[in-house]
């Protein structure tokens, strides 16, 4: 069995701090790192390695930095690397990204399984992952918590829906983004890290998937940022903590005057 | 004891408020008062109120208020963040709480010296943060990193995970200046690396735990700031195996870790269970975190790899590495959150940072698991296993009731102290003395020397006023 799995690099968001004029983030001196939700589809990938002996190629689309994470996907347990990298993907949207990672799997060859993580922390979109489902033309499904059973071509799996799980049987070569609730993801051990250290990733540009360069990047992306403003918090609340009867009418008469102004009462 | 002071009047406190400002005078108001009250010593007999909280800005009014006190007989207790674990900063005998919250600034960065100057309020963390930018830092700043003071550091000559390679706070700092408890300004030290003019007052002021003066501002030795580092988290089945490795790895690696943290099953288990982690563990008795820093990638691959493979032939399961955020907030998550987990389990405990010579850890935790089973407490042992300090934490079990575990706790304290000290160990490596631990030093000073240790609190307080009943009882 082969497995592919994409992966993005995105940078460390818990301290990010963000340009209070541009709306952007300020990506200085943030670390870059395999985005999180991506961490489980390698573990996924790992364990049906581990089951089945599948082959795992693991493919990202970045600039040259982003091999670091692919680096790190292979010490977790990928034997193949593969870093999309040209000027001209720069700037792409969710459509440009799915169209060069599914020209990119075209090339890769006969394949069982796609595995995408849920979405990445940056963009937060969701959209690559059935994106490259529909260039490829492949049955996928989105939220996966369990991957039930594989046989004789075709995948049973278990998928978080709004008010429980749901059980889809598809038939393979097919794509799935995978949430948290499926494992635990491991940690590169010494002896994946060394093996890491070795491997050759391969850089392949425009040429070598054979992109219409009308398709990538900036110019192959439908969606325009216009702007980018923080949300507003609307929400507030008040504590008033009364030490006698007096200020205990002042609060309440406060908030009978201030659920008469919310027209609430 | 307490009778040879006298309490603050609202004639003291008018003084107070023309020293200071009535803003900065808190009197009277049990609710502003009692954050005060306390540091994080959990167990509430320790906590004692002061009448009065004062927060002077400067070294004068300082002093001011020291020689106030002298002339008025009120004790004075000065106070940092409040995140001490010996109750430094608790107003034992009540009296003033001098608080140096508003000595908050960064005075100097001195590049050309590599040192900085600070007000003694000012958040540790933050000098840290501030000098990123000169590509410099403070090596030696404990694990509260994101609460406490600097004048508490120093204070409390406080340490941490990475005194294996960096030393703790003392090896830091060059110079102060202080107000001494009878109200007099001095100058101590400066910023030359090399300094042997009289005694070295500098050494006996970092860890004096506020008995002695209050610093108004520290003279810090910088060190160029490491740009990588990498953690690697070791899984042995047994702790003997893993505190060998320590040693190892420094003669036979020829590698100075940053730090070596140390967790028993019982820690790194509970630990687990409370962050949900679900490293494979099953066989492992025993867990070390290893840090290595420095200033270029790839030396640092060549070093990792050095000790991991060390460890793989000393015994070890499992080595896991981790050179990036994710991986490396993860494994330092379970050793952090070790403490947060036993207090899941149960609040009422005792935090202790027994410290003994690195070989000795082996030897000692059999005999900690034999107390814990002889009282019927549980002592998890986890910390700093490359300076020898660990936390064994004296954790009451629920069922246990309260009269049971107070009156059983002092025994268990002499005897691990008692335990400690036949293995060449002391009873604190960085949390200090206080008035949680006074009644023990005796176990581990010579009597000579406690009464040394007293002459010199007598000259440089002839009065008993600054943080009475601090590491010892004077009379």
């Amino acid at each position: 069995m082969r497995i592919i799995v994409p992966i993005k690099q995105v940078p460390e968001t818990t301290n990010v701090k963000m340009d209070p004029v541009t709306g952007t983030m300020v990506r200085e001196g943030v670390e870059a790192i395999i985005n999180p939700l991506d961490l489980y589809a390698i573990e996924a990938a790992a364990q049906l390695k581990e089951k089945f002996g599948s082959k795992i190629v693991t493919i990202s689309m970045g600039p040259a930095k982003a091999e670091e994470a692919l680096r790190e996907a292979i010490a977790m347990g990928c034997d193949e690397a593969i870093l999309l990298t040209d000027k001209a993907f720069a700037g792409a949207d969710t459509w440009a990204t799915s169209y060069t990672l599914a020209q990119a799997i075209r090339r890769i060859g006969e394949f069982d399984l796609i595995l995408c993580g849920e979405r990445a922390t940056d963009g937060d979109t969701g959209q690559v992952g059935p994106g490259i489902a529909a260039w490829l033309d492949l049955p996928f499904a989105t939220y996966v918590s369990k991957i039930e059973s594989i046989q004789d071509g075709e995948i049973i799996v278990e998928r978080m829906v709004e008010n429980g799980y749901e059980m889809l049987s598809m038939p393979m070569p097919c794509l799935l983004t995978v949430v948290k609730e499926i494992n635990y993801p491991r940690l590169p051990s010494l002896k994946g890290k060394i093996a890491a250290k070795q491997k050759q990733v391969a850089y392949w540009g425009t040429a070598e998937i054979g992109a219409q360069p009308n398709n990538i990047g900036l110019k192959g992306s439908p969606t325009r940022v216009v702007k980018i403003a923080t949300p507003q918090v609307a929400r507030f609340g008040k504590i008033v903590q009364p030490k006698d009867e007096h200020e205990l009418n002042r609060a309440l008469d406060e908030l009978i005057d201030m659920l008469k102004q919310k027209a609430i009462l | 004891m307490q009778n040879q002071y006298n309490h603050i009047t609202p004639e003291i406190v008018a003084e107070l408020q023309q020293i200071v400002g009535s803003k900065y005078v808190i009197y009277d108001d049990p609710e502003k008062l009692e954050p005060y009250s306390h540091d994080e010593v959990a167990e509430k007999k320790y906590a004692h109120f002061p009448e009065v909280v004062v927060k002077p800005r400067t070294a004068e009014e300082i002093a001011a208020i020291m020689k106030l006190a002298n002339s008025e007989r009120i004790p004075v207790t000065p106070r940092g963040a409040g995140s001490g674990l010996s109750g430094g900063a608790v107003p034992l005998m009540g009296g003033i709480c001098l608080s140096v919250e508003r000595m908050n600034q960064i005075l100097e960065v001195d590049k050309e010296n590599l040192v900085v100057v600070v007000e003694p309020g000012i958040v540790t963390n933050e000098i840290n943060n501030h000098l990123k930018e000169y590509g410099l830092w403070f090596a030696g700043y404990p694990m509260s990193v994101e609460s406490c003071f600097i004048g508490g550091n120093v204070a409390e000559n406080a340490g941490g995970g990475k005194a294996i390679k960096y030393g703790v706070t003392e090896r830091y700092i060059l110079g102060l200046e202080m107000v001494t408890p009878e109200g007099e300004i001095i100058h101590l030290g400066g910023k030359t690396v090399k300094n042997v003019v009289g005694y070295d007052l500098v050494k006996l002021m970092v860890g004096s735990e506020g008995t002695l003066g209050i610093f108004t501002k520290i003279i810090i030795k910088l060190l160029p700031l490491p740009t990588s580092k990498v953690d690697l988290l070791v899984m042995f089945t047994d702790v003997e195996s893993a505190i060998k490795i320590v040693p190892t790895i420094m003669t036979m690696g020829h590698i100075i870790p940053t730090a070596v943290e140390f967790m028993d099953r019982l820690s790194f288990q509970t630990a687990y269970k409370y962050l949900n982690e679900h490293l494979p563990n099953e066989e492992a008795g025993a867990m070390l975190l290893i840090e290595i820093d420095g200033n270029s990638m790839e030396q640092l691959e060549k070093e990792y790899e050095k000790i991991g493979e060390l460890c793989l032939e000393n015994g070890a399961i499992d080595v896991f590495v981790a050179d990036n955020y994710t991986t490396q907030e993860r494994i330092w998550s379970i050793r952090r959150n070790i403490a947060e987990a036993f207090k899941v389990y149960s609040p009422v405990q005792s935090l202790e940072d027994i410290v003994v010579p690195v070989a000795s850890i082996p030897k000692i935790l059999p005999e900690i698991e034999n107390i814990a089973g002889q009282y019927n407490v549980l002592i998890p042992c986890y910390g700093h296993a490359g300076d020898g300090n660990l936390h064994a934490t004296i954790i009451k079990k629920p069922e246990m009731d309260m009269a049971e575990w107070e009156e059983k706790l002092p025994q268990i304290l002499s005897d691990l102290y008692e335990r400690t000290h036949a293995y060449g160990g002391t009873i604190s490596g960085e949390h200090g003395i206080g008035h949680k631990r006074k009644a023990f030093i005796g176990q581990v000073l010579d009597a000579t020397t406690i009464e040394l240790m007293k002459r010199i609190k007598q000259a440089f307080d002839p009065n008993n006023i600054l943080n009475p009943g601090k590491i010892f009882d004077l009379k």
